[in-house]
């Protein structure tokens, strides 16, 4: 898949307009009928129907069988889901998986922050929560 | 011989393109990344204030009526209809950025059109829902600030029996939160939906134009697909947030 938008020498191509990097990329596809692009629009179509096939389960799963599940099993349930989502979207839909790794890496990196953002304001928001009804006012 | 040995070239040494994407593509991904953060300062304060409260409003209560089914109890299936609308204009967008990148201009036309009717049936959803919320509220935001506020007029946004004596204040302040929250982060993923369908009509216009075929490449196209997979992507987190979790 890489092939598609990477090309090993550029460098004639870096001078000066930028936009002439991706054309000169792009000029080697011509032919829409060609077994390479049926592959292509064959895995987005693949793509569209795991999507489907995963918010019909969350709705199942929160219209019947949430209510009698474990909370903390319903919520792994539902963010581990929501994550595989997320990932075909950006890794098919955005081609982000197709692009070379150091640009990967620079665009997902900075998403490690969420990990520390979510603990630390909801583990804030359950602590005032404890001190609300715990503590008696004085 | 020796001009043959630029592919030694180090990476970050100059003279290449180490990301090998252009500036404008580039500059889209980073300004996505920026919005990602906006939208979870969002949806992690919504977290939080969720985490505060004793009591929450549950989705299957709240959300649960469907258009022309009068009182009918549908729980989650008019969000889910919005939500497979969303990740259907989604196929239809990469779809019409590989075409694109075949610069057959009749198939960009074609996908980016059908894009387009799926943002606006995706809004017209909207307008119907917040319609039918604020309807049901008595307004869209600061809603259930009265502490003089009757109990019937909300204890039917939690699940059945939940709402006692006891928990009734905080019930009338979770119902005032939770709709302030749902109206400003909707509100706000609706306006990305808005200003990408506009985006996408200014493509469409370009492409029929024939100025994508004179410039060479169909980049604009896949600038405007970034940012309308990202308004998809939201929404798949805003769907888990406000309606599953």
């Amino acid at each position: 898949m890489s092939a598609h938008h990477t090309s090993d020498n550029i460098q004639h191509l870096y001078e000066g307009d930028q936009s002439k990097l991706y054309s000169g990329v792009m000029a080697h596809h011509t032919d829409i009928n060609s077994t390479e692009s049926k592959k292509q629009v064959g895995r987005i179509w693949k793509v569209f129907w795991i999507l489907l096939v995963i918010t019909v389960v969350e709705v199942v799963v929160g219209m019947f069988f949430s209510h009698s599940m474990p909370r903390a099993l319903v919520n792994f349930f539902f963010l581990a889901l929501t994550i595989l989502k997320a990932g075909y979207i950006v890794s098919v839909f955005m081609h982000l998986g197709d692009e070379v790794k150091s640009f990967m890496i620079t665009v997902l990196i900075p998403l490690a922050l969420f990990i520390w953002f979510i603990i630390a304001f909801l583990y804030d928001g359950g602590f005032w929560l404890e001190m609300n009804t715990t503590v008696p006012i004085r | 011989m020796s001009q043959a040995t630029t592919a030694e070239t180090k990476v970050w040494g100059g003279g290449r393109s180490p990301f090998n994407v252009s500036y404008g593509k580039m500059m889209m991904w980073f300004f996505l990344l920026s919005d990602a953060f906006t939208f979870s300062a969002f949806l992690i304060s919504y977290g939080t204030k969720r985490f505060f409260s004793e009591v929450w409003p549950d989705a299957n209560s709240v959300f649960h009526a469907f258009p022309f089914m009068g009182h009918a109890d549908l729980p989650l299936l008019f969000v889910s209809l919005m939500t497979f609308i969303l990740i259907m204009s989604s196929v239809t967008m990469v779809l019409a950025v590989h075409c694109g990148h075949y610069g057959d201009r009749q198939g960009v036309t074609k996908w980016l059109l059908w894009t387009i009717v799926g943002g606006i049936c995706f809004l017209s959803c909207q307008a119907w829902e917040w319609t039918h919320l604020a309807h049901q509220t008595g307004g869209l935001w600061g809603t259930f600030v009265d502490p003089a506020t009757p109990v019937d007029k909300f204890e039917h946004f939690f699940k059945h029996g939940t709402i006692t004596a006891a928990n009734t204040t905080a019930a009338l302040e979770a119902s005032h939160s939770f709709y302030n929250y749902f109206f400003t982060i909707t509100g706000f993923h609706g306006g990305h939906v808005a200003s990408g369908v506009v985006l996408l009509i200014m493509a469409l216009i370009n492409t029929v134009n024939g100025t994508y075929d004179n410039r060479g490449h169909y980049e604009m196209i896949e600038k405007v697909g970034l940012y309308w997979h990202f308004v998809d992507l939201v929404w798949v987190f805003v769907f888990t947030c406000f309606y599953l979790l």
